[in-house]
């Protein structure tokens, strides 16, 4: 009996322990499983309720007499993913014959309306469109085609990638999925433990990983947190997750996620995940265009990304995609005879050079910071958001290739301060402010530097326009009016001496202002600068766009400065609006998912100086591009081009600039070493050639402001500011000055005085020498 | 003799390069730039845009001298009009305030000023729109770029200092107002 009993209370103590123990582990199973459920299910609604923001390009514009021709019009419509057919009846298709191209317009919610899906009919002739009818043959007064999407961004955080909302998904591609990769789903709960043994079984018989049993949500949560190990704890710990997914969310939800989730190649260094982006990424048209063997074919992807890639591996892709059509045939989720012909075909993935949809990451980090400047922060949290932005992307690719070619052309001259150069290029349409080309550096990909918006260099002569728009402010000024180009040896308040010089060290004496500025005569500057005032000239600054004025020193005369290529966007965005500040812009407008639009900044215009004072200065910059430091450009334009622009150098070369603009777009060029060493390039020969080569590819329209009614245009010498005749000097050239001002006469030639010699007419005379202005670097202490 | 063909040519050329929806006809005044040509590309003629054309058989040495100046006779600009997509886009915008959609018709106003951004008339529209948002300081702007791109156009000058008088009355800035609306009673009686 105490025998007995003492066993029974061993046994009693065993059980005691056992329950214990069970009870503990029960416990740490618990903590575990809330543990993974925290993790996992923060992930999932993260990504479920943050679906990104869209960036839209801006859309091109269809009407009688827009500058496109039918060549140029079949290349937009090729990038946007239009297929070229016998029969463009449906939206996405089009056909081209010679000038005139019928094209089945997708519909597009835009900014302030839907625009239904239609068919038109387009005649160009040469470069522009001649006629847009619709199906029933009347005229139709303007439209645009759906734009083209550039991203999606989380405008909090940051991320591109292209989500795509149920209603986008072709409804073959989630049933080709399950019956590929998970024939259970709709029936699991979230892992399927006779595949995982039937894999088990394949895999020891192979002495090998050979097949995964994982369901999609498995491969999701996997996906998740991007760690491929395959550790029997990470298994067992991405099986309670999907089975803690599963029992969270509807089927639906996890297969919505999971075609935006998985991974599906590599762009450069860019990955790509999501069906969305693949689409872009593989074919160049939005997912909901594919059709049967493309999303066999990416479904085949799905196993093995970089195995199965489409462009290295064709052969191994092109029999997994036919392996894929055979399932889907023997599944019954299609026709056998459907996937017979599919199977015939070929992968029809676009060559290389078709990019992920687009790369933009320097414009859209500026899309990323507009919006969090201009909109509220709960607004952007909000889901599903369409962000119509400013880019043009076929400027883009030209601005990306001018640079490209120049900086190449750098590397390959031998010189060693000219190997590696980095380069910015930012365009905009100077009379509505909006960024239509922003270039951050050689390769589109950067990581978080953003050279157009946070390089801050010296500016160099791009300052002299604002001294001389300052001293023109004044009144005292003209374009006519004699300065000094003499030595100057100023004592700096902090005691330091300021000797600057000219570029070839030359001294010029008395010259007028317009030579002075388009010569970039540094002593000629600080002369002017000085007199008009330091304060005056960095008000100025302000005045035409600059956040805050820099700081009074005399060296900020020549461009001591340092400003972001955006900033100095800024400044000579409003010297080529007409004097007219615009903020510029790179959203236009902002919709929810209900397709309501955000309140927003709009179209703003401010008269940021006198109309008399910026008309002499842009006429005096049109004479930096006939016969100043910009005429280099000059062989890279059409002749009959009109142009305004200045160069900028920083102090031993570091920095190379160039801003210009034609009547249509403004461009700013900037050259130069991320490390900040010299680059032996002035801003002719860096930031010009740059600017030139952009500008001789587009098409743009010339520079042509309105002379104000207070003014008169007259001739007058080059050399001496004097007023001349046009037919008798070659030196003679055609400025703006208020009506009834003195100007001291021509002795040689006086105003009136016609040359002797009958004949031809001799034209506005370049340099005498012919020589090539260089800019001159700002010589700062 | 030659001269004034090279003249004629230039103005001809000049004309031939307007763009498609340049709502000034021809006869205005040649642009105004010195365009010379890359070097060696011969003589450039160049007009500068106070001269006004010379009539056949004139030469220049009958222009009179500049130093004898006397106020000069502006050229007049025929008034303004909208090109058929800007038409559009503008009775579009119309509308859109009529409803009482006022973003709505800003982003109408603004695709037109993409295709056209040199016509002082929809720069005008713009203002207008600005005074219904009852943003006065932004409708005076724009009342200001238009003149900046009317240069000549006496019946449109007209309109967008009527715009500048309302955009200031609204501020209570009554004597400028006056003075904004006094021109554009003068320019309207042109």
């Amino acid at each position: 009996m105490a025998r007995r009993r003492r066993r029974s209370g061993t046994r009693r103590q065993l059980e005691r322990g056992f329950v214990v123990l069970t009870l503990l582990l029960v416990v740490a199973a618990l903590v575990l499983v809330l543990v993974l459920d925290r993790r996992v299910t923060a992930q999932f609604e993260g990504r479920r309720w943050t679906l990104p923001a869209r960036v839209y390009a801006q859309p091109i514009d269809l009407y009688s007499g827009q500058q496109l021709s039918a060549k140029r019009f079949a290349a937009e419509l090729e990038r946007l993913g239009y297929l070229a057919v016998a029969k463009p009846d449906r939206p996405g298709t089009y056909r081209r014959r010679g000038d005139e191209v019928s094209v089945h317009v997708r519909e597009f919610r835009f900014a302030d309306e839907l625009q239904p899906a239609r068919a038109l009919r387009l005649r160009f002739a040469g470069e522009a469109i001649e006629s847009v009818q619709d199906a029933s043959g009347s005229e139709v007064p303007v439209t645009r085609l759906d734009p083209m999407l550039i991203g999606s961004i989380f405008p909090i955080h940051g991320e591109d990638r292209i989500v795509v909302s149920p209603a986008e998904v072709p409804p073959l591609l989630p049933e080709a999925l399950k019956a590929v990769e998970d024939r259970k789903f709709e029936t699991h709960r979230g892992v399927n433990p006779l595949a995982i043994l039937r894999a088990l079984f394949v895999n020891v018989r192979a002495g090998q990983i050979e097949q995964g049993g994982s369901t999609l949500t498995q491969q999701l949560v996997k996906s998740y947190f991007l760690d491929s190990r395959r550790t029997f704890r990470r298994k067992a710990e991405e099986a309670v997750m999907a089975m803690i997914l599963d029992a969270r969310f509807e089927k639906a939800d996890i297969m919505n996620a999971y075609i935006n989730e998985i991974y599906l190649g590599q762009d450069g260094q860019r990955a790509v995940h999501g069906f969305g982006l693949a689409s872009q990424f593989y074919f160049g048209k939005p997912l909901a265009e594919l059709n049967l063997e493309e999303i066999a074919l990416m479904v085949a992807i799905v196993r093995g990304p970089s195995y199965y890639d489409p462009r290295r591996h064709p052969e191994r892709a092109l029999e997994r995609r036919n392996l894929v059509l055979r399932v889907l045939a023997d599944q019954g989720v299609v026709g056998a005879d459907a996937a017979e012909r599919a199977s015939k075909r070929p992968l029809g993935v676009g060559e290389g050079g078709r990019r992920a949809g687009s790369f933009f990451p320097a414009f859209l980090d500026l899309v990323r910071r507009q919006l969090r400047s201009d909109y509220e922060e709960s607004d952007l949290t909000e889901a599903g958001l369409t962000v119509f932005a400013t880019l043009d992307p076929l400027l883009q690719e030209k601005a990306e290739l001018a640079l490209a070619e120049e900086l190449e052309r750098h590397d390959k001259s031998g010189r060693k301060a000219a190997k590696g150069l980095e380069g910015v290029v930012v365009v905009t349409t100077p009379q509505t402010g909006e960024i239509v080309a922003l270039v951050g550096g050689r390769r589109a990909s950067f990581d978080g530097f953003n050279r157009a918006l946070d390089a801050r260099r010296p500016i160099g002569s791009l300052a002299k326009p604002l001294v001389y728009l300052a001293a023109l402010e004044t009144g005292r000024y003209t374009p006519a009016t004699v300065v000094d180009d003499a030595p100057i040896d100023l004592k700096l308040p902090n005691g330091d001496r300021w000797k600057p010089g000219n570029f070839d060290k030359k001294v010029r004496g008395p010259v007028p202002l317009v030579r002075a500025l388009t010569q970039s005569l540094n002593l000629a500057t600080v002369d002017v600068g000085l007199d008009v005032g330091l304060g005056r000239v960095a008000k100025t600054f302000e005045q035409l766009g600059l956040e805050e004025a820099p700081s009074e020193l005399p060296s900020m005369l020549l461009g001591a400065t340092n400003l972001s290529p955006f900033e100095v966007t800024q400044l000579y965005n409003t010297l080529a609006n007409g004097g007219f500040r615009s903020p510029l812009r790179a959203v236009r407008a902002v919709v929810d998912e209900e397709g309501k639009a955000l309140k927003a900044p709009e179209l703003e215009v401010t008269e940021a100086s006198s109309p008399e004072a910026i008309y002499a200065l842009d006429r005096m910059l049109i004479e930096v591009m006939n016969r100043g430091t910009g005429r280099p450009a000059r062989q890279s334009l059409p002749p009959e081009l009109v142009v305004a622009g200045k160069t900028g150098t920083s102090n031993d070369y570091r920095d190379s600039w160039f801003a210009g603009f034609s009547g249509a777009h403004l461009v700013v060029a900037w050259v130069g070493h991320d490390d900040n060493s010299p680059t032996g390039l002035t801003g002719t020969t860096g930031g010009l050639a740059v600017w030139s080569r952009l500008m001789g590819s587009i098409v743009t329209s010339s520079f042509e402001p309105m002379l104000p009614d207070s003014m008169e245009h007259r001739w007058i010498d080059y050399y001496t500011g004097r007023e001349t005749s046009p037919y008798c000097n070659g030196s003679a050239v055609s400025l703006p000055f208020v009506e009834g001002v003195w100007l001291e006469p021509s002795i040689e030639c006086p105003p009136g005085a016609v040359e002797p010699v009958e004949g031809a007419y001799p034209g506005p005379a370049m340099v005498p020498d012919g020589t090539v202005i260089q800019d001159a670097p700002a010589q700062v202490p | 003799m030659s001269r004034v063909l090279i003249l004629a040519a230039s103005l001809a050329l000049s004309a031939c390069t307007l763009p498609p929806f340049e709502r000034t006809p021809p006869e205005r005044p040649a642009p105004p730039a010195p365009k010379p040509g890359p070097s060696g590309s011969g003589p450039v003629l160049t007009v500068p845009p106070d001269v006004t054309p010379l009539p056949p058989g004139q030469t220049p040495s009958e222009i009179p001298p500049p130093t004898t100046r006397v106020p000069k006779e502006r050229p007049r600009v025929p008034p303004a009009t909208l090109s058929a997509p800007s038409k559009a886009l503008v009775s579009q915008a119309q509308a859109q305030r009529r409803k009482g959609d006022l973003p709505g018709a800003s982003v109408s106003l603004e695709r037109a000023l993409r295709i056209e951004p040199g016509n002082p008339l929809l720069w005008i529209e713009m203002g207008r729109l600005r005074m219904d948002q009852r943003n006065y300081p932004q409708a005076e702007s724009m009342g200001r770029k238009a003149l900046s791109t009317s240069v000549g156009d006496s019946t449109t000058q007209s309109a967008a200092w009527q715009l500048i008088a309302d955009s200031l009355k609204a501020r209570g800035k009554n004597p400028q107002a006056e003075e904004a609306a006094q021109k554009a009673r003068e320019l309207s009686t042109y």
